[in-house]
């Protein structure tokens, strides 16, 4: 969708000056997910589809009760099933998966284009669709696997965490969904609150490595998970460790792209330089030494 | 009556010899470059023009002013990993049509390092260089390796999501360095082929050089050609 509103935009991708509009200061929105308390159900990614309008997504049948095998440009949040043996018996882990709005997003990091990906205020990160040349930078750029490209316009599509809902004052299709209330939405400190005391609950039933998934090395995502097996996210759908914007991504953003620019101007600027010192390379005197031909 | 066909009688000699020889002697000029080689040079030249001009807009905002030029910047994205290919394409056919000319003489390896300064400089001394120097060669060479870590490095950026995200991170960079040392030394490329060292642009589009061009420049290949005495 177009951008909400541009008083709204603290990032935007690729500007070189004049990136940050945004003069509304709105409090951080986070979701809550619980995996605890997940039933695996799938009205989340139904309410998602319908919301949206992104049609029915043919799938096949793959041996599990994954709808698909990773998120798809048209298929934004997707359920997660993992069976894992732990402690002598079989677990049957469902992660909610879908884009984790960082709060430094490394796909709007690694963006060339310019305004193509924007973080609000309110800690959206949000697609411009217009401004999208489907290059797969932010691919690259995210740790969390998430930017997936339309077939059919070539640009990249993603959770948007219902902006133009939560701009109006509602909810999440998916957390107005959930029928065991899984999941919450509200500020970013509420939803930590929250998901810290379901930790502390766990923790009393005898998970003691139950924490709260809200990765630093992306300075805290918009999407917090309490994980049951905590020291462990790798067990719900591959949700990694150490999640950060990757250093090479960092490094050509801020260090090779920099030099390269100032390396290139300043050939430019080396060779007029080098001209008003040394002149031309030739030879001046007699009519057979002219090394420019004779004007016909 | 001259011999030459009428339709040729119009026709500057040289430019006439120069359609399919080199390294030969037409009046007051030198043949440097046949009709086949400036071909492919041009092709080499204006495929890499058509790489920066659709690339520079993608790799940094600051020329996001040329973007405008191709059409936008989807047009850039679109347009960049075609010419691409065809820079590479060419790129090759000059490596093959050009690699026995190109060849070091283990004296020109002193070239890679301050030797290129001192030639900038204008104070070598050039008397056994050859129809190409040291650092012309050296470009050549290193032009093709440029050309193919921008090959490499590009079709993982034309088809990322076929790549593990360490390939795509490494391919970024690849393609950025590659691009930057390429893009510094065609500078100077440019630069000594027009406004440095007149009468060089010539033999890239007429074809020939002056004698005292190439006595000037490189005058072992002189004396190769006109059986001139090493002074």
């Amino acid at each position: 969708m177009s951008v909400q509103n541009s008083l709204e935009v603290v990032r935007s991708s690729a500007q070189v000056w004049g990136s940050s509009s945004a003069q509304r200061s709105l409090p951080t929105v986070s979701k809550l997910i619980d995996t605890s308390t997940c039933i695996g159900c799938k009205a989340c990614e139904v309410a998602c589809q319908e919301w949206n309008d992104l049609g029915v997504i043919k799938t096949e049948q793959r041996g599990t009760y994954q709808t698909m095998p990773t998120l798809d440009a048209g298929f934004w949040n997707l359920i997660r099933f993992d069976e894992r043996e732990v402690d002598g018996g079989v677990k049957w882990l469902m992660r909610k998966d879908q884009c984790m709005h960082c709060a430094e997003p490394g796909c709007l990091e690694a963006c060339p284009a310019p305004g193509a990906i924007v973080q609000y205020a309110n800690g959206i990160v949000d697609v411009n669709q217009d401004n999208c040349i489907g290059c797969g930078y932010c691919a690259t750029g995210c740790p969390f696997e998430v930017p997936k490209f339309s077939a059919k316009t070539g640009k990249m599509a993603k959770c948007t965490l219902c902006v133009d809902r939560v701009s109006v004052g509602l909810e999440p299709a998916c957390i107005k969904a959930c029928p065991t209330g899984c999941l919450h939405f509200g500020t970013k400190d509420d939803m930590v609150a929250l998901g810290n005391h379901r930790v502390a609950q766990l923790k009393a039933q005898g998970y003691e490595q139950a924490a709260l998934y809200d990765p630093s090395g992306v300075d805290g995502t918009g999407v917090v998970t309490v994980l049951a097996h905590g020291d462990h996210p790798e067990w719900y759908g591959g949700l990694p460790r150490d999640p950060h914007v990757p250093i090479g991504v960092r490094f050509w953003k801020n260090v090779v792209r920099p030099i390269g620019l100032i390396a290139i101007v300043g050939a430019v600027v080396g060779a007029f330089g080098h001209y008003l010192n040394f002149g031309k390379k030739e030879v001046k005197g007699a009519a057979d030494s002219e090394t420019n031909l004779p004007q016909a | 009556m001259s011999a030459a066909p009428i339709r040729d009688r119009a026709m500057d000699e040289a430019v006439v010899v120069a359609r399919d020889s080199e390294n030969v002697v037409v009046g007051n000029e030198i043949i440097r470059h046949r009709l086949s080689s400036r071909l492919i040079h041009w092709s080499v030249a204006v495929t890499f023009f058509v790489c920066v001009l659709s690339g520079m807009p993608i790799w940094t905002p600051v020329f996001a002013w040329m973007a405008p030029l191709l059409g936008g910047l989807n047009v850039c994205r679109w347009l960049h990993p075609w010419s691409g290919l065809a820079f590479s394409l060419a790129s090759l056919v000059m490596l093959v049509a050009w690699y026995s000319e190109m060849e070091l003489r283990p004296d020109e390896r002193s070239w890679i390092g301050p030797k290129l300064f001192t030639y900038m400089r204008y104070q070598t001394d050039d008397s056994d260089v050859g129809k190409y120097n040291g650092g012309q060669k050296i470009f050549f060479f290193t032009s093709a390796l440029a050309a193919l870590g921008l090959l490499v490095s590009g079709v993982v950026l034309w088809f990322p999501l076929r790549f593990s995200p360490l390939v795509r991170e490494a391919a970024i960079l690849l393609h950025d360095v590659t691009f930057i040392m390429f893009a510094v030394t065609i500078v100077f490329h440019i630069y000594l082929g027009t406004a440095a060292e007149p009468g060089t642009f010539g033999s890239m589009t007429r074809g020939t050089v002056t004698k005292a061009w190439a006595r000037l420049h490189h005058p072992r290949w002189y004396r190769e050609l006109t059986g001139a005495e090493k002074k």
